[in-house]
């Protein structure tokens, strides 16, 4: 008897850790430190210079990024004209044109056409006046 | 005086080039390469971007792997490390022209056309033909929006045996760029 309480004990531990890698949260970058913190203007002129090297060093990391708005849209920024940061919801806020912002948010890579760094699920940390 | 008119036609000239192209940054690009009754294997880029020529008709897009979010996050690890191997390939492109239409005659009813080129994924070019899109205007805005298939294996990418069952090799594709004037 004791020999299936156990056994049964096992099972269920083993089930929900199972169940819990299986279906694990997704990464939340908004509580997540950042590992780099740079001007828009640099982190662009490190892709544009040489992507692969930037991509081996930032793809997947989260960043900080900061510098005037050149573009506002319901859930996205473009920062500088170099980087863009999309929002996972809508943004509620009064920024505008020609603020000063720092964004947080994780970079997925360059975007040859436009030539801009993208980001998702960024925040906005903080609006420098 | 030759000179200034030159100069007066080249700067029309190159503002009516510039006129003729409509972008987005926030282009939607979905797969899904589900297997019935398995767990859906789906995911979903919002922020693909998009240029369209209505010159010439040439089309361009750019999905940054990354940028694809499955519900389940396991699930997203390994399309990442396994199966897309986005540290190494981190774009997905296509560059292409569309099919015979004059863009001038759109309107928001919607118009059918045919679009050729190549697909870029995991670092394979394939050549993919007559992929049917919709096209729409609406508010200054061009709509496109289609769905098209293709074959994981066409792009290299292996399905381990053990999870063959529950995922299928044939992919499901669709798209919808709502392109503004730049």
């Amino acid at each position: 008897m004791r020999k299936w309480i156990i056994i049964l004990v096992i099972a269920i531990v083993v089930s929900i850790f199972g169940y819990n890698y299986i279906y694990q949260d997704h990464r939340d970058i908004e509580s997540e430190q950042a590992e780099f913190t740079m001007t828009s203007s640099e982190i662009n002129q490190l892709f544009s210079k040489n992507s692969t090297s930037a991509e081996q060093k930032f793809l997947n990391k989260t960043i900080e990024v900061s510098g005037l708005i050149t573009d506002i849209n319901s859930n996205d920024i473009t920062i500088d004209d170099s980087v863009f940061c999309q929002f996972s919801n809508n943004l509620e806020t009064s920024l505008d044109k020609n603020e000063n912002i720092k964004i947080k948010g994780r970079v997925i890579g360059y975007d040859d056409l436009l030539e801009q760094v993208k980001l998702d699920q960024c925040t906005i940390i903080n609006q420098l006046k | 005086m030759k000179k200034v008119i030159f100069l007066a036609l080249f700067s029309i000239s190159i503002s009516a080039i510039a006129q003729s192209k409509y972008l987005t940054k926030t282009g939607q690009l979905n797969f899904e390469a589900s297997v019935p009754s398995f767990e859906e294997v789906a995911a979903k880029n919002n922020a693909v971007t998009a240029i369209l020529n209505t010159e010439n008709g040439e089309f361009a897009a750019l999905a940054l792997v990354k940028g694809f979010r499955f519900k389940n996050a396991l699930m997203e690890e390994h399309f990442n490390e396994n199966y897309a191997e986005s540290d190494k390939y981190p774009k997905a492109t296509f560059k292409g022209k569309v099919d015979d239409l004059d863009f001038d005659d759109l309107s928001n009813e919607e118009s059918n056309t045919s679009i050729d080129g190549s697909l870029t994924f995991h670092g394979v070019t394939k050549q993919v033909e007559g992929i049917p899109l919709t096209l729409k205007k609406e508010d200054e805005k061009i709509i496109i929006s289609g769905n098209f298939k293709v074959l994981a294996s066409d792009f290299e990418i292996e399905i381990p045996k053990i999870v063959a069952n529950k995922l299928s090799n044939e992919v499901d594709i669709n798209f919808r760029f709502e392109l503004v004037k730049k």
